[in-house]
């Protein structure tokens, strides 16, 4: 009983730490008829590897842009390291260089090189002179070259944006995220149009840094098997409602947060896209 | 539906017809005034090639004077159009500057040259004044058009990296923005050549001085060799915009397909 009491405060400070992410009955609208999310209720910690499944239309990319404050929900609360994710809210402008975000279509920006590019992620270190006239310390420069060869891109430095591959444009996207220096990475769907192979390639890259750097990633997939593959917690999105979380290690299912479906039900549910 | 498509072809055949009573338009005018460009045509042919010399000074002068007014022009704005863009300032700013903007197009070129001929005097230093000011107001208009065309997507991807504006304007607009810009540029300098060359007519400069001149003292013979002369530089022009166009702009528009070397 004495122990009992000893160890729960402790354990549960320990607990509430170690969420980076919260959120609390959120609710989103476009317009004021129709919800994108309904009731959303997620909770990560930090250093997960977290998957967000569904198909097109879900409110899966709605839940990253809530989480770095591009989108503000209608209803319910969202705390990211603490604070309220909105543009407007001076503490969480001064984190938002600690997530990166890689939107479905990349937003790299064509006309600039691949190493401008990944520089941009050092933008926030970087004083009002030195931006204007694009000088950026050596040590940036040679931070980003690492990172650059890091995802593969040694040696394309200079290369337009525009003139790159489909895999090579993501790999940018990534070295600008990671020239953030993040603690949260979120990723939309970037591997979904690519082939097995070079998914497969891009995945690792991500987990390997994830784990390196104790990175908490939030990538939204369409695949279930790919999610399956990579991420430790995979929340299943289906018209704007959480309709099943469970916990992932290595090809066993651990726990089931909310729903009541067995693997096989899990999959089948996403044959169709795991077919493709 | 085909019926409702027909009274609206006729409603606007009518309405051309009552517009050109208004104002005159007579189509038999035309017909019967043909002979006289015959006369105009026929003087035109005799060419005074002694002229050539002067002609291709003034639009030397013409071409500086565009190129000034091209050059400055889009220097204004472009800063003028940051802060026109709506997706980049709030009503309070981009409302008035759009407000300037529009009003500063109102007035045709010409305008703005006799208002600067009061101003600092006869001659080209009025004409590139009177450039610039047409050259900011629709340089400017095409330049936020673009920017507010720009996708969405890079500019929430490097926002949300927790940037400043200027640094958004500098790594995302101008660079997304610049080919546009350039393509622009191209197109007002080429404008820019053909307005300057009827600048003179109000002593704002140029090769247009001229024309109006020997217009005026019936040498339509004088005049011809100074309108070749504009004919030929547009001519050249066009050809060399169209391949900066090519080489610069076409590419990293649609640039997936270019592979590198």
């Amino acid at each position: 009983m004495k122990q009992l009491q000893m160890t729960s405060p402790s354990s549960f400070s320990q607990i509430t730490t170690q969420k980076i992410i919260q959120m609390n009955d959120v609710w989103t609208s476009y317009d004021s008829k129709s919800y994108a999310l309904k009731g959303i209720n997620i909770s990560i910690d930090r250093g997960t590897n977290y998957a967000i499944v569904g198909q097109s239309g879900s409110g899966k990319s709605t839940l990253l842009k809530l989480m770095n404050g591009m989108m503000t929900p209608s209803k319910g609360t969202i705390k990211v390291d603490y604070q309220t994710p909105n543009v407007n809210n001076k503490k969480f402008k001064l984190m938002m260089h600690k997530i990166g975000y890689i939107p479905q279509s990349l937003g790299l920006i064509k006309n600039l090189t691949v190493l401008e590019n990944t520089l941009i992620g050092s933008l926030p270190r970087l004083g009002k002179f030195q931006s204007m006239f694009k000088i950026f310390p050596e040590e940036e420069i040679q931070e980003a070259k690492k990172i650059l060869s890091q995802v593969g891109l040694g040696g394309k430095e200079e290369r337009k944006a525009y003139m790159l591959s489909g895999g090579e444009k993501r790999r940018v996207a990534i070295a600008r995220a990671f020239m953030q220096k993040p603690t949260i990475l979120l990723a939309d769907e970037i591997v979904s149009e690519l082939d097995h192979h070079t998914a497969r390639e891009i995945m690792n890259l991500i987990a390997d840094a994830q784990k390196r750097l104790n990175l908490t990633a939030i990538m939204v997939h369409h695949d279930m098997q790919l999610a399956l593959e990579y991420a430790n917690r995979v929340a299943v999105i289906k018209e704007g409602e959480k309709i099943l979380e469970i916990g992932v290690e290595g090809d066993k299912i651990v726990d089931f947060q909310t729903g009541d479906f067995t693997t096989q039900e899990i999959m089948e549910m996403y044959s169709d896209e795991s077919k493709k | 539906m085909n019926q409702r498509n027909n009274l609206v072809i006729g409603i606007i055949i009518a309405l051309v017809v009552a517009a050109s009573y208004n104002v005159d338009a007579n189509p038999i005018d035309f017909f019967e005034g043909l002979p006289n460009l015959a006369i105009v045509a026929e003087e035109m042919t005799q060419v005074d090639a002694e002229l050539f010399g002067t002609a291709f000074l003034s639009m030397f002068e013409t071409i500086q004077m565009a190129f000034i007014g091209t050059i400055v022009g889009v220097a204004i704005s472009l800063p003028l159009s940051m802060f026109a863009a709506r997706n980049l300032n709030s009503k309070f700013v981009y409302a008035p500057v759009r407000a300037i903007l529009a009003a500063v197009r109102t007035f045709p070129s010409i305008l703005w040259a006799i208002l600067f001929v009061i101003m600092v005097g006869l001659g080209p230093f009025a004409g590139v004044l009177a450039i610039i000011m047409y050259t900011v107001g629709f340089v400017a208009k095409l330049q936020y058009e673009t920017i507010e065309t720009i996708d969405a997507d890079p500019m929430d991807a490097v926002s949300s990296i927790g940037v400043s504006k200027w640094q958004l304007i500098r790594y995302v607009v101008i660079p997304e923005s610049a080919p546009h810009l350039l393509s622009q540029m191209l197109y007002m300098f080429d404008y820019n050549v053909r307005q300057t060359s009827i600048l003179g007519l109000v002593g704002a400069g140029g090769i247009g001085f001229y024309i109006i001149n020997y217009i005026k003292f019936f040498e339509y013979g004088k005049a011809a060799v100074f309108m070749i002369v504009v004919l030929v530089t547009v001519l050249i022009i066009d050809w060399i915009s169209l391949k900066i166009r090519d080489k610069y702009i076409v590419k990293s528009q649609h640039g997936m397909e270019v592979t590198a070397k």
